[in-house]
C-alpha cells in the first residue's frame, strides 16, 4: 500500500469538512453582493480612489479589496477548524490516531494556506471584469498577490486558531470572532479609501493587518509598488510569524 | 503475551491523584473489562495507554512499547472510542466511515468494501446518508464505534462505547465485538457503567475506584471470591409487632415494607438464617407470598467492591 503523508491526510480530511456548498456560496455570494451592488452603488459617492500613481474607480477598489477581505474571512472559517475539532471530540480522537501534533498544525497550516489561495483565485476571477481596465499585472506584482495571499492566510488562519485554542464556550468563541471580525473588515481599507477619512480612522485602519494585505494584494494587481506596501509587507510578515508562533505554542501545549 | 503492562502507574492533576499505583498485566487475546464508579480513574487509564497523556510515575508498556518514547508507533497499532462523541457534523454517515478510514491510509477499495460491511453490522444502511450532526446520540455513537473497525489493529480500547444505544443495538455491538476478538485475536479493553455487559463479554475484569485496582480476576473468579454473601427475598403478606420484635433478634436480615412487605437477607449462611425466619413466620402465622433467592451477579460483585474501599 502506498505511503501517503499524514499531513496531505489530514488536510485532505480538513478540505473535506470546510470546503461544504454552504461555505462555497457565502464565499462567491457575500463577495458578489459587494462588488456589484455596493461597489455600483457607491460610485455616486466615491468616484475615483488615488492609488499610487494611478486613479482607481470604485467598483475596481472595492473588487480588489474584496480579495484581501475573503482571504480573511475564509482563513478565519479555516482557522475554526481546531474550534470545531475539540468541540465535536476529533482533536482527541485524530491524537490517538497515527499523528503528531507536529502534524496537526502543519496540515492546518497548508489548509489555510490553500482556502486563503482558493479564496483569492475565486474573487479575482469573480472581480476581473471590474477591474480589468486598471489592471497592471508583471512579473514582479504576480507573486506580490500570491506572497500577500499566503502570507495573509497564516496570519488570519494563526488569530482564528489562538481564538479557538484559548476558549471553551461556544458563545464565548462566536462573540470574540464576531468582534475579531467586524474590526479586520469595516476598520480597514478594504472597502473604503484611506483619504478622507478622518485621521483618528486613517490610524485604525493601519493598525489593522487587514489593510497591509488589501493593499499588498491592491498593489500586485495595479502595478504600484511603493515603499510604502514594501512596510507593509514587512509589517504582515513580522505579525504573521508572530501569531503563526503564538498559534503552535498554544496548539502545542493544548490538553486533552 | 502481554498486550499491556503497568506498574506503579500514577497520575496526578494539581493537587488530585487520578491514577494511584496501577498494577496491571493484560494478555493478548481478550477482552478486559476496566469497570469503576464514575470518577474512579478509568477514563485517565485509558488516556495514559492511548499516549494522549504522560504519566507522572510509574511504569507502561503498550503492545511492547513504551509510550513515553515512542507515543507514535503504539498510536498506529491501536483503535480508540473515547468516552466523548467525536464526529464530524458535516460528513455523512457514510463519508465519516471513508474518510476516516482514508485518515488511516486504507486503500480506497478496501475502505469501500469495508464501509458496506460496517453500514451493515452496525445497523447503519438508513441513515448512512444522513449527516453526523442529524443523527441521535446512539446513531452517533454506533458510528463512531464502526469507524474504528476501518482499520487493522492489535488492541482497541472502548470507553463506555454503548452510551445511548438500544438493547437491540447494544447486544448486537457486543456480538460483533466477541466475534472480532474470536476471528483476528484483537485485543479490547472495555469500559462501562452495565454490568452485565460486563459480565457477558470480558474474560478479565479489574475493578477500580479512587485510582487504585481493587480486584482483577475473571467474572467467574471474581463471583467465588466476593459472592459469598447471599440475597433471599420473602415476600410475606403483613408485618405484625411480634413478627417485628422477633425479626430484630436476627442481624443478617431487615424488612422493607416497601413496595410490599419483604423480608431481606444478605447472608454468607443464608440457608440457615432463612431456616430461623421460616421457623419465626411460622409461628407468627406469617403467610408467605412468595420466596426468591438472588444469584450473585457482578453488579453486587462491584458495589461490594467499591462500597468496601470507599
Amino acid at each position: 500500500m502506498i505511503q501517503i503523508n499524514p499531513i496531505i491526510r489530514l488536510v485532505n480530511r480538513n478540505l473535506t469538512i470546510s470546503i461544504n456548498p454552504g461555505f462555497i456560496i457565502w464565499q462567491i455570494l457575500f463577495p458578489l453582493i459587494y462588488i456589484f451592488v455596493a461597489g455600483f452603488a457607491y460610485t455616486a459617492l466615491i468616484d475615483n480612489v488615488p492609488f499610487g500613481d494611478k486613479n482607481i474607480d470604485y467598483p475596481a477598489f472595492l473588487a480588489s479589496g474584496m480579495i484581501g477581505f475573503n482571504i480573511m474571512n475564509s482563513t478565519l472559517i479555516s482557522g475554526i477548524i481546531i474550534w470545531n475539532d475539540r468541540r465535536h471530540g476529533m482533536f482527541e480522537q485524530i491524537m490517538s490516531g497515527p499523528f503528531t501534533r507536529s502534524d496537526y498544525i502543519l496540515s492546518n497550516i497548508v489548509t489555510i494556506g490553500i482556502i486563503g489561495l482558493f479564496s483569492a483565485a475565486l474573487i479575482t476571477a469573480v472581480g476581473y471584469p471590474v477591474f480589468f481596465n486598471s489592471v497592471d499585472f508583471s512579473i514582479v506584482t504576480i507573486p506580490l498577490i500570491i506572497f500577500g495571499s499566503v502570507v495573509g492566510a497564516i496570519l488570519f488562519g494563526s488569530i482564528a486558531s489562538i481564538i479557538s485554542t484559548r476558549l471553551r464556550s461556544s458563545e464565548g468563541f462566536n462573540v470574540i470572532i464576531n468582534t475579531v471580525f467586524l474590526f479586520f473588515a469595516f476598520a480597514s481599507t478594504a472597502f473604503y479609501p484611506v483619504q478622507g477619512a478622518p485621521q483618528p480612522l486613517a490610524t485604525i485602519f493601519y493598525l489593522n493587518p487587514l489593510s497591509y494585505l488589501v493593499d499588498i494584494i491592491r498593489a500586485g494587481i495595479f502595478g504600484q509598488v511603493t515603499d510604502f506596501v514594501i512596510i507593509e509587507m514587512l509589517l504582515l510578515i513580522a505579525l504573521a510569524t508572530i501569531f503563526f508562533v503564538i498559534a503552535t505554542k498554544l496548539l502545542t501545549k493544548l490538553d486533552f | 503475551m502481554l498486550c499491556i503492562e503497568t506498574k506503579n502507574l500514577r497520575k496526578k492533576y494539581a493537587s488530585t491523584i487520578a491514577v494511584d499505583g496501577v498494577d496491571l498485566q493484560i494478555e493478548s487475546g481478550q477482552v478486559f473489562g476496566f469497570l469503576g464508579p464514575n470518577g474512579a480513574g478509568k477514563s485517565t487509564v485509558i488516556k495514559l495507554l492511548t499516549t494522549l497523556i504522560s504519566p507522572s510515575n510509574g511504569e507502561i508498556s503498550v503492545l511492547g512499547i513504551d509510550p513515553t518514547k515512542d507515543p507514535l508507533e503504539i498510536r498506529k497499532k491501536i483503535g480508540v472510542v473515547l468516552q466523548q462523541p467525536s464526529y464530524e457534523p458535516t460528513l455523512s454517515a457514510e463519508k465519516s466511515l471513508d474518510k476516516y478510514g482514508m485518515m488511516w491510509n486504507i486503500d480506497k477499495k478496501i475502505r469501500k468494501k469495508r464501509t458496506e460491511e460496517l453500514l451493515t453490522a452496525f445497523g447503519l444502511e438508513e441513515i448512512r446518508k444522513k449527516k453526523m450532526d442529524d443523527l441521535s446520540i446512539g446513531q452517533r455513537r454506533r458510528v463512531q464505534v464502526a469507524r474504528e473497525f476501518m482499520h487493522d489493529m492489535e488492541l482497541l480500547f472502548l470507553d463506555e462505547p454503548t452510551v445511548g444505544l438500544d438493547p437491540s443495538a447494544r447486544r448486537k455491538l457486543l456480538d460483533f465485538l466477541r466475534d472480532q476478538v474470536k476471528k483476528s485475536g484483537l485485543t479490547i479493553f472495555y469500559t462501562t457503567h452495565v454490568l452485565s455487559e460486563a459480565e457477558y463479554l470480558c474474560d478479565n475484569i479489574a475493578i477500580i475506584n479512587n485510582g487504585k485496582i481493587m480486584a482483577v480476576d475473571s467474572p467467574s473468579e471474581l463471583k467465588n471470591r466476593f459472592g459469598h454473601e447471599k440475597t433471599i427475598k420473602i415476600h410475606i403478606s403483613q408485618v405484625s409487632e411480634k413478627l417485628k420484635s422477633k425479626l430484630s433478634e436476627i442481624s443478617e436480615c431487615h424488612i422493607k415494607l416497601e413496595p410490599e412487605p419483604t423480608i431481606v437477607i444478605n447472608s454468607s449462611n443464608s440457608e440457615i438464617v432463612l431456616m430461623n425466619i421460616l421457623k419465626i413466620l411460622n409461628e407468627t402465622e406469617t403467610k408467605i407470598n412468595d420466596l426468591s433467592a438472588i444469584p450473585t451477579n457482578l453488579e453486587e460483585i462491584f458495589l461490594k467492591v467499591v462500597g468496601d474501599s470507599n
